[in-house]
């Protein structure tokens, strides 16, 4: 191993063809994006430079504070109903004493490996006005029969859940997958010293998934910025745009008004806000690595 | 050392293998000399030249000789609205170019998305179905075909009637779509019986309406069901009650002839914002599609519903007798007698349109007219509609359903019509209004905030 990480050329060579489809396919477009952003473009034509007028007239649009706010609630009900319920559900089935718990198992996942067209369908038929859940509300005499998806304010968090329910799954199998790789040995110590079932996980399980929880933080709250799928096919980004995210923004300004080089400035900010979420996560979990490693130090010395 | 040429061959092999495939054409050898780099540049461009002659004589000798040209079409095949056309289209084609070949690709409900892909990876079909909008965009990009002359030569505008001349031609005055819809209209359908059972008057007022929406609403009616979910229905919404305080209702704004703050565009917002908290629409018409809207109107849930006249058959069919338009509602009995004569809806310059660049794009460009005719024909004698963009001379196959006659005997008195959106130039009113209009309708956004943020896009 150490005679090939000592070959320069063996490691360029292997690195290359990777590095190459990341610089063709990821790098160039999102510098195109970047630069494009500056320009008045209809996707077909020469673009004209424009400098910041594109990024002035974003950052005054109305539209662009609702679909920041929009990305932010998305981000956190996702972020908290996935983590929260796939960590409550990896645990309950980690036990093999639970009964069901491999029907469990599928049963959670099975919504990930449905179409998102799909969900989004079955969930406009139950929240629409007349659909499944007004009617159990009618039936049942309660009074919460609501407009859930036609709501101005209320709307996002319906389409949040909707995603988050889907997704949930995915991070239910990472979190199971890492319970596993977890030795049994740390569980039966703890049991010795009386520890509950309870404090085992929180004191052993949580802190032992930091690197599990940190890549759920990063692909909800990135997917958070991103959503557009749902609200396309759940509200059309209405009631008058006030479901709308960055990328709906986008995709409003390239495809409706033929105005790339807005959408692309949309894009651009997308882009950003993508990157400093995934910097402060890095940021948090690296800060705790080095407390760690701090203390560990401190101990040493005091030893 | 074996191992070693063995994994820098591996190495070498993997990154060969991952780059194959990026390239396109057989490139041109770059020899790094300057007299050889133009040669090569000018065997290639003769080359080239060869290449486009080649194909031209192969079209001419393909349809000299009669074997099959095939030509794409992108265009809308969703319903008997646009299959019915189509399919007759392809009949008679078969008939008149018996050595042409139609290859559909089916239009997405997609806001051109995917034709300006098209268009912008150079792969745009012979012909496409183009609106407004898309005229416009490629229009700038060189990516539609100037039919002045094959409209001339083929007497397509001999064809046109009077009343759609202007369809035919964009705003530099030239043709780059055949049109094969005529003036359109939208129509405020009502259930009759509904309306009898209720012992309710055609509104002619908003007062009337108001009592309308009332006795309706009380009885588990929805008064108005509308699509909301498509923005053109709800600006269509807006503009039956602009057009009654302003002649121009959308249209002059799209075209900068008036200003939303100016009143009557005020006051038709106001009144909009009154009708919609008195319940006119469904509570959830902005997540509304056709499908559901239509289906609460054809069974008897809704008892009016807003859409164009291509809904006459689809809406005959199901209701028979009890179904009909009525006059656009107005403030008072005056300005009801007067808006008679002004409609929402018109015509739009959109059409089949040709690619430049296609290998067949003279065949191609007489191909388009004759399917225009043809689409034409098809409304006419299978789809009751006589509003379509030329003269046929052909006759329905049946008699036209009540309200088209309706519609036909008021045409003579109408004085003006506004715009569908597919119509309006202005992209980003067209953004504006739509998105509002289906604001106001949600009954969450009051009308100061639609004509505040209309006239803020608009600045």
């Amino acid at each position: 191993m150490k005679k090939y990480m000592g070959n320069k050329l063996a490691i360029l060579l292997f690195v290359l063809p990777a590095l190459a489809i990341f610089i063709t396919f990821d790098f160039i477009p999102i510098i195109q994006v970047f630069a494009y952003s500056f320009t008045d473009w209809n996707g077909l034509t020469i673009p004209n430079f424009t400098g910041i007028k594109n990024y002035l007239d974003l950052f005054t649009d109305r539209v662009f504070a609702t679909s920041n706010r929009n990305q932010l609630i998305f981000a956190v009900v996702i972020t908290i109903y996935q983590m929260l319920f796939a960590t409550v559900f990896a645990i309950t089935i980690s036990d093999k004493k639970m009964k069901g718990r491999k029907f469990l198992r599928v049963a959670y996942f099975i919504p990930v490996i449905l179409s998102v067209t799909v969900v989004c369908q079955l969930w406009s038929a139950v929240l629409a006005g007349d659909g499944l859940l007004n009617k159990l509300f009618e039936a049942g005499n309660f009074d919460f029969k609501q407009n859930w998806l036609g709501d101005r304010y209320k709307a996002i968090y319906v389409i949040a859940f909707v995603n988050a329910w889907q997704w949930m799954g995915y991070q239910f199998a990472l979190i199971v997958a890492g319970i596993k790789s977890i030795p049994s040995d740390y569980y039966e110590a703890a049991r010795i010293d009386g520890c509950s079932n309870v404090l085992a996980h929180l004191k052993i399980t949580i802190p032992l998934l930091a690197e599990t929880y940190k890549f759920c933080l990063i692909i909800s709250l990135t997917g958070g910025i991103k959503a557009f799928t749902e609200m396309n096919i759940l509200t059309g980004g209405g009631p008058n745009k006030s479901t709308y995210t960055l990328t709906y923004m986008m995709y409003n300004a390239a495809f409706k008004k033929s105005d790339y080089g807005y959408g692309l400035a949309a894009a651009s900010v997308m882009v950003v806000e993508c990157m400093l979420v995934m910097l402060v996560i890095n940021f948090i979990f690296r800060d705790r690595d080095q407390k760690k490693e701090e203390e560990k130090a401190r101990r040493k010395r005091r030893a | 050392m074996k191992k070693r040429i063995l994994s820098t061959l591996v190495c070498l092999t993997v990154a060969a293998t991952s780059i194959i495939g990026c390239g396109s054409k057989a490139p041109v050898e770059e020899t790094g000399k300057d007299t050889a780099a133009a040669e090569t540049t000018t065997e290639a461009k003769t080359e080239e030249k060869a290449e486009e002659k080649a194909e031209e004589n192969a079209t001419e000798t393909t349809e000299a000789s009669g074997d099959k040209v095939t030509l794409s079409i992108y265009t809308q095949y969703a319903d008997d609205d646009t299959k019915v056309p189509y399919d007759y289209a392809v009949e008679q084609l078969k008939e008149a170019y018996p050595n042409v070949e139609l290859n559909l690709i089916v239009q997405a409900q997609d806001d051109g998305q995917t034709l300006k892909t098209l268009a912008a990876t150079g792969q745009l079909p012979d012909i496409y179905q183009a609106s407004t909008d898309i005229i416009n965009t490629f229009r700038e990009s060189n990516q539609i075909m100037v039919l002045n002359e094959v409209a001339q030569s083929t007497g397509f505008l001999d064809k046109l009637y009077d009343a759609n001349k202007d369809l035919a031609y964009a705003e530099d005055g030239n043709i780059y779509a055949f049109p094969f819809s005529g003036q359109e209209y939208v129509l405020w359908y009502y259930n009759k019986a509904l309306f009898e059972e209720n012992g309710l008057e055609i509104p002619e007022t908003y007062d009337d309406l108001l009592n309308c929406i009332e006795v309706f609403k009380g009885k588990g009616i929805t008064p108005l069901a509308l699509f909301g979910q498509e923005g053109w229905n709800t600006a269509a919404a807006y503009d039956v009650i602009a057009t009654r305080y302003a002649e121009g209702g959308i249209k002059a704004l799209d075209e900068g002839k008036a200003s939303i703050t100016d009143e009557g565009y005020v006051n038709a917002a106001k009144k909009m914002e009154e009708l919609v908290a008195a319940g006119l629409y469904q509570e959830d018409a902005t997540t509304t599609n056709y499908d559901q809207a239509s289906e609460k109107f054809l069974s008897g849930e809704a008892a009016m519903f807003i859409n164009g006249q291509w809904y006459i058959e689809d809406a005959t069919k199901a209701l028979g007798d009890n179904v009909d338009w009525m006059f656009y509602p107005a403030a008072d009995a005056a300005s009801y007698e007067a808006g008679k004569a002004v409609f929402s809806g018109g015509g739009s310059a959109s059409g089949f349109a040709v690619n430049p660049d296609s290998a067949n794009a003279e065949l191609a460009a007489e191909v388009a007219e004759f399917i225009t005719e043809k689409y034409c024909e098809a409304k006419v004698m299978y789809r009751h509609n006589p509003l379509v963009a030329i003269d046929t001379g052909k006759e329905p196959d049946s008699e036209y359903p009540a309200m088209m006659k309706k519609l036909s005997d008021t045409l003579p008195s109408i004085t003006a019509t506004t715009k569908f959106t597919w119509g309006l130039t202005n992209s980003t009113f067209n953004d504006a209004i739509q998105s509002e209009s289906q604001g106001l309708v949600s009954g969450q956004f009051t009308a100061d905030e639609f004509v505040q943020d209309i006239a803020d896009t608009m600045e």
